[in-house]
């Protein structure tokens, strides 16, 4: 991995001079993105004194009038929640309701002056493999107007995948970017740049594939963010979402050879094919191993059915199944399930 | 022209340069080359799903918090349906079952059965993959190529040592990947891995460095790219899209490494482009593992040479008769400085191998051969330190 540069941290020395000391001018562009975005990434602390919250993280500015976005956390409470901005001073800053789902929540400080803030680089769509770094707070190893941490990686992907969030699964289901510019505690509400200082991404917390069980650095790409930003920058009110029709389950119409119990489950095989189902009339037939619905693994029995329980009536879905050796690929439109 | 213009002009001209010449960031020139490398191989990585099988073996440990992980079940055939594999001949089903599942399951790390990512390595369906995708004995292995295209894979040949597999897909005219010598790999340079575990158009990709070669008795490269279980069976590259080797979990001797290390910054390309010859063996189906002799030997002794300590009464070393306090100076003529060096000439061996060696015993030479073997399931499982022969992380009960 590229080294991960720590911005000057000189904690043995007096604030103002760890800001104020001597340093050269930048030389790369790499170097002039970082100098360009750091004033706009804020430190944000919260209620301290609950043993298993931490009491830290990162924020990001968007609005000349003092708007930063952060992630919604524990330690955000009324009245004990502050930003520091890159000069050191602490403002206390008001809680505005957050986006549940995205899970951020939008902080206002009032500083009386216009501050830097970053424009969402919403149109952009970097391929894997595009150097990006991020800023943060990593483990509040920066106080007052001691720079932030700054570490560099390359775009992994930009994927949806099962994350958990200590022992919780996370009720995500966007894309991230996954990154592998190292993401720790108190990073997340920092932002993801690309070498040339256009922000793309909000750190989210250190999460877990729920698939792999691997740890992943993921960020929240900036234009699912722009919406909620411009709710409070702009005052745009995004029209209400349509009330959620009524879940009616789509209806394939295969019986499993599921026997599995307690925390095993076994490969979907098909036991019974509904006659004149959708299963039936795409040649689905018993013994067959489902492998895949709309290109999503499916492992277990277990994984079918709740595959199936999002899958709605009219709906069409793409089946893998594996007969014999071969391997086939089906499109079928889905029944409604009769209860 | 007048003198100030003039001179105008050229402070313009040196500003520009200057400018140019500060914009010329050698990143952004790295960036176009890690795309492009990633571009190249991307249509020979494919993505490796498995179903069905159970884990046999995990290694005990602290559970994980929470609770998901089923107890291993030894010995027992799991209950599921029954596939191809009950009308081979038995002693195609026992070759399967017994090189079955290892212990790639290390104390604190949670084996999913999440998808990992194959190379192919030739044009009519030679795939690459982890042992580690492996691990569950699956009855069905699936391969997903670049165009989307699925296939069941069989599953043939294996080098432990190296934690490669390989199996074979129903297709042809596949794309093939460059792939290094290794001797060619210098300390230092790019290294780049990809991964097709998120289930989209493109590969993830990983960047690093080459932190060593010759790693694990010369089988692997060492970088400090991610590589975890979400990339496993990926290729290792170099900047220019030639593939240096294949990210598996691999330790040297310790059994508390390995998988463990994923994402640490310590990761390994097991090489390809020098095991021509082992990749034909493991076509037929060969399963090779890395040579025992089955000593200990005597880490006091300064050398020159090895002195033995203790020998394995079933070990090929017994079959020789090496004894006790005999010293072993050479390995085919390579001498043997200190105990170490007897380790490492002999564990970069494959098993079925011949190793001629010259022993001191009580003041006279003796020059002696062995074919060594594969590790026994008791020396594997076994939990003593300095040894000769320390397993590999999942060669333990095997």
């Amino acid at each position: 991995m590229l080294a991960a540069v720590l911005a000057a941290c000189f904690a043995q020395q007096p604030y103002a001079d760890a800001y104020s000391f001597a340093e050269r001018e930048p030389r790369t562009p790499l170097e002039r993105a970082i100098d360009a975005v750091l004033p706009c990434v804020v430190k944000v602390h919260g209620a301290s004194g609950l043993a298993t919250v931490q009491p830290y993280g990162s924020g990001v500015i968007v609005s000349e009038q003092g708007h930063v976005l952060a992630l919604d956390q524990v330690m955000l409470q009324d009245g004990q929640t502050s930003v520091v901005l890159w000069d050191g001073s602490v403002h206390a800053a008001e809680l505005l309701p957050p986006d549940e789902k995205l899970g951020v929540r939008m902080l206002k400080i009032d500083c009386g002056r216009p501050l830097p803030f970053l424009k969402p680089a919403a149109d952009l769509s970097p391929p894997p493999g595009t150097i990006v770094f991020s800023v943060g707070n990593c483990f509040r190893l920066a106080e007052f107007s001691e720079k932030l941490s700054v570490t560099s990686g390359v775009l992994v992907a930009r994927a949806k995948t099962g994350l958990r969030y200590r022992l919780q699964d996370v009720d995500y289901d966007g894309e991230l970017w996954i990154t592998d510019a190292m993401n720790n505690p108190g990073h997340g509400g920092g932002g993801l740049f690309t070498l040339d200082g256009k922000w793309i991404g909000l750190n989210a917390k250190v999460v877990t594939s729920r698939e792999t069980n691997t740890h992943i650095s993921a960020a929240i790409p900036v234009a699912d963010l722009v919406p909620y930003i411009e709710r409070w920058t702009l005052g745009k009110v995004a029209p209400p979402e349509p009330p959620a029709a009524p879940a009616a389950r789509g209806w394939i119409g295969v019986k499993l050879f599921d026997h599995g119990s307690g925390q095993t489950s076994p490969p979907a095989y098909v036991e019974r094919v509904v006659p004149g189902s959708p299963a039936a009339l795409a040649g689905i037939k018993p013994d067959d191993l489902i492998v895949h619905v709309d290109g999503q693994p499916v492992r277990t029995c277990r994984q079918f059915h709740e595959a199936a329980a999002k899958l709605r009536p009219g709906q069409k879905v793409a089946i893998t199944y594996k007969r014999g050796a071969s391997v086939h690929k089906v499109e079928l439109t889905l029944g409604e399930e009769k209860r | 022209m007048t003198r100030p213009t003039c001179s105008v002009l050229v402070l313009a001209l040196a500003l520009a340069t200057a400018v140019a010449a500060q914009d010329q960031d050698p990143l952004l020139e790295l960036q176009h080359l890690i795309q492009r490398a990633a571009e190249r191989v991307a249509p020979c990585t494919v993505r490796v799903e498995t179903f069905g099988g159970v884990r046999r073996a995990a290694a005990a440990g602290p559970a994980i918090a929470d609770g998901a992980r089923p107890e291993p079940r030894r010995g027992r055939r799991p209950a599921q349906k029954p596939d191809e594999d009950e009308h081979k001949p038995p002693d195609e089903k026992e070759g399967r079952r017994g090189r079955g599942l290892e212990g790639l399951v290390t104390p604190g790390f949670l084996q999913t059965q999440g998808a990992t990512t194959g190379l192919i390595l030739a044009a009519d369906g030679w795939i690459a993959v982890s042992r580690f995708a492996l691990a569950y004995d699956p009855t069905t292995i699936l391969v997903t190529l670049a165009d989307g295209r699925s296939f069941e894979a069989e599953r043939k040949g294996e080098d432990t040592s190296r934690g490669i597999a390989l199996v074979k897909i129903a297709a042809e005219g596949l794309p093939v990947p460059e792939i290094v010598d290794p001797e060619t790999v210098r300390v230092g340079q790019w290294a780049i891995v990809l991964g097709r575990t998120f289930g989209q158009q493109q590969p993830s990709v990983h960047l690093g460095i080459v932190s060593a070669t010759r790693r694990i008795f010369g089988r692997a490269v060492q970088v400090d790219a991610n590589c975890s279980p979400a990339n496993y069976g990926g290729p290792v590259l170099d900047l220019d899209g030639r593939v240096i080797g294949l990210c598996t979990p691999l330790s040297p001797a310790g059994r508390d490494a390995g998988v463990d290390w994923y994402d640490s910054g310590i990761g390994f390309a097991a090489t390809l482009g020098d095991i021509g010859a082992l990749l034909a063996r493991m076509r037929e189906g060969e399963v090779l593992h890395r040579g025992w002799l089955g000593v200990t030997t005597d880490p006091a002794f300064t050398g020159p040479g090895a002195r033995i300590a203790n020998v394995d009464p079933t070990s090929p070393a017994a079959g020789i008769g090496l004894k006790a306090k005999d010293v072993v100076v050479e390995v085919d003529g390579r001498p043997v400085r200190h105990h170490f060096e007897l380790q490492m000439l002999i564990a970069s061996r494959l098993a079925g191998e011949k190793a001629a060696l010259a022993v001191e015993r009580g003041g006279e030479r003796v020059a002696l051969e062995v074919v060594l073997a594969p590790l026994p399931a008791a020396e594997r499982a076994a939990e003593k330190k300095g040894r000769v022969d320390d397993p590999m992380p999942w060669e333990e009960g095997r």
